[in-house]
C-alpha cells in the first residue's frame, strides 16, 4: 500500500536530520582508507639549530636541539629531546666602568694548595672551612669599558624525557624528567601533571608539580658570600633545589577562541648567588675602592599569572599572552607576547611576526654599586639580570611545508634591553653608562620531519 | 580489500558495473554507453563498498569495529568518520526510544536465524541482555570506551551509508544519472532521461518474483524485511529482528517494508524502526508520513 500523507514525524524529522549531520561530511577519497586516530603515528623528528649573539662583545652561543616524538596510539606519547650549546664571549662581572683601568682575576685560578704544597684554608665566621686559592689569571678592563669577564665558554649538555597517556575517561597523565650538565653546573629535575577535561572537550583543568635538584661546583670554588673580591675566599660545591606547582584552565571560549589561564608558584632554597658575580665599592667621589663577591638570600618564591588567547581569525591565527610575576626578592615582571600567523600559498607557506615587550623591577638588594662610606648590606648584588629594566624583542619566523611530512622553519629576532639606571652623579662615574643597554640577535633554523 | 568488477549493457544507454561487498551482491546503474566510463566509475564505487566494509565490519579482525570489541573497557580514540557513525547512532537510539540498538548484536548469541527451527531458554537470553543497551556504554566524543563483553555492531547502518557515500563519490565524477543498489538498498542521483527507475521489491518466501514495481527517481530506498532470515517453530515465526528490551524477536513485523526517503541511511533507519515496532509497523509508517510499502 501506498499512502498519499507526507507530513513527516517527529521521529522522522530527528532521523532526517541525523542522517544529514552523517552525510555531510566530505567524502572520504577511494584510496585513502583513512586510519583510526589511535593508530600508531611515525616518529615525528624535529631538529634545529640556534645561533644567538649580543653586542659589544658579549655572550654567543650555538645551539643543537633534537625533539622526537612518538605515538604508540591512543594518545600514548613518549616525548625525548636532546640540546647541546656552545656559550663563548663576555659576561658583564657587575663591576661598574670606572674612569681608571681595573683589574679583575678570572675565577678559573685552579690551585688549592700554597707553593709549600699545604692546603691553604679558610674558617669562616660560621665554621665552614673554605679554601683559599694561590694563583689566579688577572685581566684589565680599559677606562670607561663595562667590565667583563671575556674568558667566559662553557658547554652544555642536557636531556628530557616524558610520557604521557589517557587516563581513564578525559584524563590525562604526563611525567617527565630532565638532566643537565655544565662544567660548573649539574641539574636533575622531575615533574608530574594531571588534567582532566570536562564539558565536551571545552574545559581543561590541569594541575602540576615539578622538583629540581642542582649542583653548583663553579670554576675555582664557591666564593664566600659578600666577601673581599681581593681575598679570594671560596669554598667547595654547593646545592640548589627547587619546587614548584601549577594549577591551569583552558577554556574554548568560541569555535574560533581558546583561552587559558595559568598560576604557578615555585620556591628555590639554597646557592643562589652567581659565584661569578662581583659588586664594585664606590667611595664618594665615584673611585672604586675595591670589589665584593655578590651574595643574595638563600631562597626565593616566585608566583605567577599567565592569561594566553589563541584566536583564528580566518585562516590567520593570533596567539597574544599577558604574563604578570611577583617574588619575594621584591622584584616584579609584566610580559606581553603576541604572535600572528598568516599563511600564504594556501597552506603550505606562513609568515609569523613576533613582538614582545617584557619589563621588571629590581630586585631589594640589586644596586649598581655599593658605598665604602656605609656598612655592606647582608645581600648585595650588581647583576644586570637583576635591575629594573625593560626589554623589546621584535621578530618574524617563516615556515614551509615541503610535503605532507616535512616542514621547514626559519626565526629571526632581535632584542633590546635597557636598564631603568645606568648613571651616577658621583665625579668618578659621572657621564659613564654604568649599565649599557644589551643587543642580541638570534637566529634559528628547523626542520620538522616524519621518519 | 579489491575483488572483481564486471561490466555489461543493459539497455542501448544503460551500463551495470557489478561487484560483491558486504556478502551481497552490488551494482551501479549508470545511463552511459560508454562501458570505459561505467567500470571507471563502478570502481569508485565499488572502493568506496570495500573502504567501508574492511573499516567498519565486525567480521574483520582489524576493523574499528573489532578493536573497539576488543578494548576490554579501555578508551578509544574515534576518527572524524567512525564518530560521525556512532553519534548517528546514539540519535537513532534516542530517537526510537532504546528499540534500535547498535549494541544489541550479542543476542545473535542465541539466535541462529538459518530456519533450523530452535529456540533459546531465557536463561540465556537474560544473560545476553546483560551485555546490551548503547546507554552502558560511555560516548564522549570522540572518546568511545565499551565495557568488557559488550560488542557494537554497525550492520544496521553500514551498508545503507556505503550506498550514500558509493553515489556521492561517483555523482562527484559525472552528471548522468547513477543508481548504487548494494543488496536492495540503493541511492540515485537523479532519473535517467527515459524516465525513473524502476525497481521491484521481492516478495517474500516466493522465488525471486517481483511483488511490487516502483518508481524511483531521487533519494534513498531501504527494505527491511526477514526474507530469508527467520526461525519458525510451532507456526510461530521468529523475524531476525530483535527486540532490545526482551531479547526476543520482534513478533507481528511485517515480511518486508520497504521505505524512500531523502536519503538510503534515512530510507534503511526509517523500515528498521518500522519493523521494530511490530504490529504497529504501518500505523508508525503512516504517523511519520514515511513512503512505505508493507509486505504481509
Amino acid at each position: 500500500m501506498q499512502l498519499t500523507k507526507r507530513v513527516p514525524g517527529e521521529l522522522r524529522l530527528g532521523l532526517m536530520a541525523a542522517a544529514c549531520a552523517l552525510l555531510v561530511q566530505p567524502a572520504q577519497s577511494q584510496e585513502a582508507v583513512t586510519l583510526a586516530s589511535d593508530d600508531e603515528k611515525p616518529l615525528q623528528v624535529d631538529a634545529g639549530v640556534l645561533y644567538y649573539k649580543e653586542s659589544a662583545g658579549r655572550i654567543q652561543s650555538y645551539d643543537a636541539i633534537v625533539t622526537l616524538r612518538k605515538d604508540f596510539g591512543d594518545e600514548h606519547i613518549l616525548g625525548l629531546n636532546g640540546a647541546y650549546d656552545s656559550l663563548s664571549g663576555g659576561s658583564p662581572t657587575g663591576a661598574v666602568p670606572t674612569k681608571a683601568a681595573q683589574t679583575f682575576a678570572t675565577p678559573s685560578g685552579t690551585s688549592l694548595k700554597a707553593t709549600n704544597g699545604a692546603p691553604v684554608t679558610y674558617t669562616t665566621s660560621s665554621g665552614r672551612k673554605v679554601a683559599q686559592l694561590e694563583t689566579v689569571t688577572v685581566y684589565t678592563v680599559s677606562t670607561g669599558a663595562l667590565p667583563l669577564d671575556t674568558g667566559f665558554h662553557d658547554q652544555r649538555v642536557a636531556g628530557d624525557l616524558s610520557w604521557s597517556q589517557p587516563f581513564e575517561q578525559n584524563n590525562h597523565v604526563a611525567l617527565g624528567g630532565h638532566l643537565s650538565h655544565e662544567q660548573d653546573f649539574q641539574s636533575i629535575s622531575g615533574n608530574a601533571s594531571f588534567s582532566r577535561d570536562f564539558n565536551a572537550k571545552n574545559t581543561t583543568l590541569g594541575l602540576s608539580g615539578n622538583a629540581e635538584f642542582d649542583k653548583v661546583s663553579p670554576v675555582g670554588g664557591v666564593p664566600v658570600f659578600g666577601s673581599d673580591y681581593t681575598q679570594l675566599l671560596k669554598g667547595g660545591d654547593r646545592n640548589k633545589q627547587v619546587t614548584g606547582g601549577q594549577l591551569g584552565l583552558t577554556q574554548v571560549l568560541a569555535r574560533n577562541w581558546i583561552t587559558q589561564l595559568n598560576l604557578s608558584y615555585d620556591s628555590s632554597s639554597g646557592y643562589l648567588t652567581d659565584p661569578y658575580k662581583i659588586v664594585s665599592v664606590i667611595n664618594t667621589l665615584g673611585v672604586a675602592t675595591g670589589y665584593r663577591y655578590e651574595s643574595r638570600p638563600e631562597s626565593r618564591s616566585r608566583r605567577s599569572i599567565y592569561l594566553g588567547n589563541k584566536v583564528a581569525l580566518g585562516r590567520t591565527v593570533l596567539d597574544i599572552s599577558l604574563r604578570h610575576g611577583t617574588d619575594d626578592w621584591g622584584s616584579s615582571n609584566d610580559t606581553v607576547d603576541a604572535r600572528y600567523r598568516i599563511p600564504l600559498l594556501g597552506d603550505d607557506l606562513y609568515i609569523e611576526p613576533h613582538l614582545r615587550y617584557y619589563q621588571q623591577t629590581a630586585a631589594d638588594f640589586y644596586s649598581l654599586f655599593v658605598s665604602s662610606a656605609a656598612a655592606i648590606p647582608t645581600y648585595l648584588s650588581a647583576d644586570p639580570r637583576l635591575a629594573a629594566f625593560s626589554a623589546k624583542t621584535v621578530g618574524f619566523k617563516v615556515g614551509m611545508k615541503l610535503d605532507q611530512d616535512n616542514e621547514v622553519s626559519v626565526r629571526i629576532e632581535a632584542y633590546k634591553q635597557d636598564a631603568k639606571v645606568h648613571s651616577s652623579t658621583l665625579a668618578g662615574l659621572s657621564g659613564l653608562d654604568l649599565n649599557p643597554s644589551l643587543q642580541s640577535f638570534i637566529c634559528q633554523l628547523n626542520w620538522r620531519f616524519n621518519y | 580489500m579489491a575483488g572483481d568488477l564486471a561490466v555489461s549493457m543493459r539497455a542501448a544507454q544503460l551500463c551495470a558495473a557489478t561487484f560483491t561487498a558486504m556478502s551481497c551482491p552490488c551494482e551501479v546503474l549508470i545511463e552511459t554507453a560508454d562501458a570505459q566510463a561505467a567500470r571507471r566509475l563502478g570502481a569508485v564505487a565499488a572502493a568506496e563498498a570495500w573502504r567501508i566494509e574492511a573499516k567498519f565490519s565486525r567480521y574483520r579482525p582489524d576493523s574499528i569495529i573489532s578493536r573497539i570489541n576488543a578494548s576490554g573497557g579501555q578508551p578509544m580514540l574515534l576518527d572524524d568518520e567512525s564518530a560521525s557513525l556512532l553519534d548517528f547512532a546514539a540519535r537513532c537510539h534516542e530517537l526510537s526510544g532504546g528499540a534500535f540498538d547498535v549494541t544489541s548484536g550479542v543476542l545473535r548469541k542465541a539466535w541462529r536465524f538459518d530456519g533450523s527451527g530452535k529456540v533459546p531458554d531465557q536463561v540465556t537470553v537474560d544473560a545476553l541482555l546483560q551485555r546490551v543497551g548503547f546507554g552502558r556504554l560511555s560516548w564522549n566524543p570522540p572518546h568511545i570506551s565499551l565495557p568488557q563483553g559488550m560488542e557494537l555492531d554497525f550492520g544496521g547502518i553500514g551498508k545503507e551509508y556505503a550506498v550514500d557515500r558509493a553515489l556521492a563519490l561517483v555523482a562527484m565524477q559525472c552528471d548522468v544519472a547513477v543508481l548504487v543498489n548494494f543488496g536492495g538498498d540503493m541511492a540515485t542521483n537523479h532519473a535517467p532521461a527515459t524516465g525513473p527507475w524502476s525497481v521491484g521489491v521481492e516478495r517474500p518466501d516466493t522465488d525471486r518474483e517481483a511483488r511490487l514495481l516502483l518508481d524511483f527517481a531521487a533519494g534513498g530506498m531501504a527494505t527491511s524485511g526477514d526474507t530469508h532470515r527467520y526461525i519458525e517453530v510451532d507456526g510461530v515465526r521468529y523475524g531476525h529482528i530483535l527486540d532490545v528490551k526482551t531479547g526476543f524477536p520482534v513478533v507481528g513485523a511485517p515480511r518486508s517494508v520497504t521505505v524512500a526517503a531523502g536519503s538510503c541511511v534515512e530510507a534503511g533507519l526509517m523500515a528498521t524502526l518500522a519493523m521494530l515496532q511490530g504490529v504497529r509497523a504501518e500505523n508508525f509508517l503512516v504517523e511519520q508520513g514515511a513512503q512505505h510499502w508493507c509486505l504481509r
